[in-house]
């Protein structure tokens, strides 16, 4: 078991670093962006990525390195002349520079010369909280609601919750959020229309959390839902409940003590593996409600051609999703002692 | 018994008969029908009466995308803003429902015209030909904005500043004025003790069509405005440092009558040139402010025949203006002259200069509920325009028209599209020769458009004035488009590799799914950007992009396929016939799987829409082709004016998914084989 936890987490590291030097270098292979600024914050700019090693520094015009990306004005009769590295070096760099100093590069046109690892430990909290929030709120809700629609299962109670399962789980969360802001924002003006900024009181930013993670967690409650459901009805139709209530057990008795137990198993890697589809989700729902994620970060970075921050943005994302890949597949093995992990088929 | 145990049983030939020995076998026909496995797929599926429904609204919804963006002849191309953000329209304008007006509440009064106060876009004879209905306030609605539609109220005078201080505590306002002592002039103030007044805007912001009313970045400003001390005082112009108290610096807000000759001739002064000045001191911590309901300035009635036969030389300034200019009635109308003129010189008579705020307080101003057809509005008549009688007879020669000038204006007939009118308002006759000198005509705006018949969007147009059922079936037609390519491919290059990774597997198959698992480990929307940046968003690498995470789905269901059919005992059968790899894969194990793999690359079509729709929404659309996501995310930010920019879209959207998921849903449960048979 032990053995098998090591190999999947070496794994996935592998897998991480793959991804990420791929991705590094194609975002490398992109048109260079000039950084925006006065020329004192270009020339910070550029020697900063001339230590680095992102560019070469000369104090004459080298044509044969390709494109110019920058000259500095002449001081004291001598200009600096920048040049990009060639990317697959860039990339022997970067990988120095990470290992050695932790230094995921600066933003160039989004903030200036800013530090891209600081801007995103500003934004990541918004972004965790509203999903833990989500998971918080759809997992229970999706669980009560399942259970409700298989212990009724083929009534009135059912139907109603199934279609309305159906219904909601094909809009997409992006045409929800719009009628929920349209609706609870400017008609009834129950809840702010947009995120509300840090200097609002406590009141005023609780409320802001409802609408997103109301719109963020309502795909998850119907897919938590239809599946409890599903699994519950199975188990409920399988011998051994029959045995537990021929030995005597009340209907309570055999669903909460046999069939709820059962059927609650196979959710944990559900979960894991929507808490993935959240972070995806929420990328829309922070551009259309405002909110200072890393996800409206993506699409500013991309706006401002920024691509330095949106390398280390994508970046995350991908870990993200890696690391609760193998939360799940590990979560398989701990919580269904059925399942072997790493058996020989 | 037990003896007879132990005898060995003979058998002797004669002991068998054969059975059927003289007969022929045949094959008995099967006593039910025979079927093949679609037909009785189509069977169960016909059972799933949802299944069923979800599947007609598809083919509905599919043909409307193949049809409406060829038969419909709307511009979904060029912008054209005259046409913009027209309502649904489905019935006759004034049934009430979905007829192409618009409602609204609460909107400035034209007490004039008797119309809402839109003139500014529009002249009054085409929002009167365009309203369905009107309902204006019976009472007035007192409000601290100057609105052209507005009048009486007070003039707030008031300091711009919180703290007191020597340079800053005066605040003018001011207007020139010229007196003689022996005119007998007398000015009355009146003024208003109000505590309290509103932060009003300076203008009132005309309600303009389809502008949501944004915040105003106001100043912070956290302290309170309250009453301020003020005097009132003629202060004489250029040199003259002579200064005339009216009131001085008090809180007295009562109304003054005050003799300017009389103070003048108590100064000594025979005539003074100068300027009556209010002026509001500043205050630590308020604003303070003074209101000013109005101010009559008389003179005696043979002054005024006096002054007039002065002025008769000069024409600059007439008595009459000059009264005018300093008296005011109608609180409203005055800060509207100033404004209007801001800017202007200060010596002008008729405008008073202000250094602090100039506001109103407590107008009145009448609001309206209305109706409106925004048909009307955009392709009603035009305005009428002069043409001269060479322009007539020029059509009537080429024989666009006919119009007879002695029987008048009914006498107009069209006869041809190009003529420029439709309709002659009146004319006008030489009134001795009674011969045409010249005709007013209007024409349907829709005409000059290009129309030749008023238009009818049933979901309404857009912000470019594109109408918006052309544009969501056009859109939704390059989705399905970029759906069905997308899950055609996925679905081939998924079905080769699940099964070589499936059948083959050992480390044929260790190698390909790590594989898979490394593409599968970067979030779609990274593929999509990277894609999209290198490559630009195009049709081309939408389709690529959308396939190079879509395929592995079908791939890790072929193959898990695979695994379950191919150790089963009729594929080995074939086996130890000889039966060769490709006949195994292909004739053998994937025709027991091809129902579910169809159906996932079936619903592959609903997820490519929805992703593509994501990318709209964060700024990496589709260009270059029709494009629901985009339109969907242009129309987002219409949501609180025009909901129905928003609503129809996501209607269609979620018809769309709900459909293709029932249809996905009755299509596995028909092609799953373990329920084959089972009616």
């Amino acid at each position: 078991m032990g053995k098998y936890v090591l190999k999947r987490i070496v794994l996935a590291f592998m897998m991480a670093f793959i991804i990420l030097s791929v991705t590094f270098i194609l975002v490398k292979l992109l048109p260079f962006e000039r950084p925006i600024g006065g020329d004192a914050q270009q020339i910070a700019y550029f020697d900063k990525q001339f230590h680095l090693g992102y560019v070469f520094r000369f104090n004459v015009e080298k044509p044969e390195l390709g494109r110019l990306l920058y000259k500095s004005p002449a001081d004291h009769g001598v200009s600096n002349y920048y040049y990009q590295v060639p990317v697959f070096q860039q990339y022997g760099n970067w990988l120095r520079n990470i290992i050695t100093k932790w230094d995921w590069g600066v933003s160039k046109t989004y903030m200036p010369n800013v530090a891209a690892s600081t801007i995103i430990m500003k934004r990541i909290g918004y972004t965790i909280r509203l999903n833990i929030f989500a998971v918080l709120f759809s997992v229970p809700t999706g669980i009560l609601l399942g259970i409700w629609a298989a212990l009724k299962k083929n009534k009135i109670t059912d139907h109603i919750i199934s279609t309305m399962v159906m219904v909601f789980i094909s809009i997409p969360s992006f045409v929800l959020i719009s009628f929920v802001i349209r609706i609870f924002g400017y008609d009834l003006q129950w809840l702010p229309t947009s995120w509300p900024p840090d200097s609002a009181s406590w009141g005023v930013r609780a409320s802001g959390y409802i609408i997103p993670v109301f719109c963020l967690s309502f795909g998850s409650v119907c897919y938590y839902c239809r599946y409890i459901r599903a699994e519950l009805c199975e188990v409920m139709e399988s011998e051994y409940l029959l045995l537990a209530r021929t030995k005597g057990l009340t209907r309570r008795q055999a669903i909460v003590r046999h069939a709820l137990k059962n059927a609650l198993v196979p959710i944990f890697p559900v979960m894991l593996s929507e808490f993935i589809g959240l972070l995806g989700g929420s990328m829309v729902l922070e551009q259309l409600y405002g909110i200072p994620g890393i996800g409206k970060l993506f699409v500013l970075s991309l706006g401002y051609k920024d691509y330095d921050i949106l390398f280390v943005d994508m970046a995350i994302f991908t870990t993200m999703s890696l690391l609760f890949g193998i939360l799940v597949d590990l979560s398989y093995g701990f919580i269904d002692p059925r399942i072997r992990m790493g058996a020989k088929k | 018994m037990a003896e007879n145990n132990n005898t060995p049983v003979e058998f002797k030939n004669d002991d068998f008969i054969l059975v059927q020995e003289n007969s022929k076998i045949f094959d008995k026909k099967f006593e039910t029908k025979p079927t093949t496995f679609l037909k009785d797929a189509f069977k169960r599926f016909v059972k799933n009466k949802s299944s069923v429904v979800a599947a007609i609204i598809l083919a509905i919804l599919i043909l409307l995308a193949l049809i409406v963006p060829v038969v419909s002849k709307a511009n979904i191309e060029v912008p054209n803003s005259a046409e913009k953000f027209l309502a649904p329209k489905l019935f006759k304008a004034g049934t009430g429902f979905w007829d192409g007006t618009r409602k609204f509440q609460h909107i400035v009064y034209d007490t004039v015209n008797e119309v809402p106060a839109v003139s500014d876009k529009y002249s009054v004879d085409t929002i009167k030909s365009a309203l369905i209905s009107i309902n204006p306030a019976t009472e007035p609605e007192s409000v601290d904005v100057v609105s052209p539609y507005g009048h009486g109220g007070s003039v707030v005078i008031e300091t711009e500043v919180e703290t007191a201080s020597e340079e800053n505590n005066v605040f003018l306002y001011s207007q020139p004025v010229d007196f003689t002592a022996a005119d007998n002039f007398v000015v009355e103030i009146v003024f208003s003790s109000d505590t309290k007044i509103s932060e009003g805007d300076e203008t009132e912001t005309t309600p303009e069509e389809g502008e949501e009313p944004e915040p105003e970045e106001e100043e912070e400003f956290n302290g309170v405005s309250a009453p301020g001390q003020f005097r009132v005082y003629l202060k004489g112009v250029g040199d003259d440092e002579t200064e005339i108290i009216i009131r001085d610096f008090s809180k007295d807000y009562s109304t003054i009558n005050f003799n300017i000759s009389e103070a003048l001739a108590e100064a000594g002064l025979s005539d003074f040139r100068g300027t009556i000045n209010f002026e509001v001191k500043a205050a630590n911590g308020a604003r303070q402010f003074v209101l000013v309901k109005s101010l009559k300035l008389t003179v005696n009635d043979d002054v005024k025949d006096k002054i007039a036969a002065k002025d008769a030389d000069n024409n600059d300034v007439t008595l009459g203006d000059y009264l005018e200019g300093i008296s005011f009635d109608d609180a409203t109308a005055m800060v509207l002259i100033t404004k209007r003129t801001a800017g202007k010189a200060i010596d002008n008579v008729g405008y008073w200069a202000c250094t602090g705020r100039k506001g109103i307080h407590a107008a009145s101003v009448y609001y309206c509920d209305y109706v409106i057809d925004t048909y009307m509005l955009a392709y009603g008549k035009a305005d009428p325009v002069t043409y001269s009688k060479a322009d007539l007879d020029r059509w009537i020669e080429a024989g666009w028209c006919t119009y007879d000038s002695k029987v008048g204006i009914e006498s107009f007939v069209k006869l041809s599209d190009e003529c420029p009118i439709d309709e002659v308002v009146s004319q006008r006759t030489n009134k001795i020769t009674g011969k045409l000198l010249e005709i007013e005509g209007t024409g349907w705006k829709y005409h000059k458009m290009g129309y030749s018949e008023m238009p009818k969007f049933i979901l309404g147009t857009d912000v470019s004035g594109f109408d918006l059922f052309k544009r969501a079936f056009a859109g939704l037609r390059t989705s399905l488009l970029l759906g069905v390519i997308t899950a055609a491919f996925c679905f081939v290059f998924g079905l080769v590799w699940g099964s070589i990774s499936g059948y083959f597997g050992g480390n044929v198959d260790l190698a390909m799914e790590r594989f898979c698992e490394l593409l599968g480990g970067v979030p779609w929307i990274v593929i999509m950007t990277l894609a999209i940046l290198h490559l630009g968003n195009n049709f081309g690498t939408f389709i690529l992009a959308l396939c190079m995470t879509g395929w592995m789905g079908t791939a890790a269901r072929t193959r898990t396929q695979f695994y379950r059919f191919k150790g089963r005992e009729y594929v080995l059968a074939s086996r130890t016939l000889g039966s060769s790899d490709m006949r195994l894969i292909f004739k053998h194990i994937l025709p027991n799987s091809m129902g579910t793999i169809i159906t996932s690359s079936i619903l592959m079509v609903p997820s490519v829409i929805f992703s593509e729709a994501t990318l709209a929404y964060l700024h990496l659309g589709l260009q270059g082709k029709q494009s629901f996501g985009i339109m969907m995310a242009n129309n987002q930010q219409f949501l609180g004016v025009y909901p129905y920019l928003v609503i129809f879209p996501a209607v269609i959207m979620a018809l769309i998914m709900i459909s293709f998921n029932l249809f996905g849903n009755g299509l596995r449960d028909a092609f799953n084989p373990s329920l084959k048979g089972s009616d």
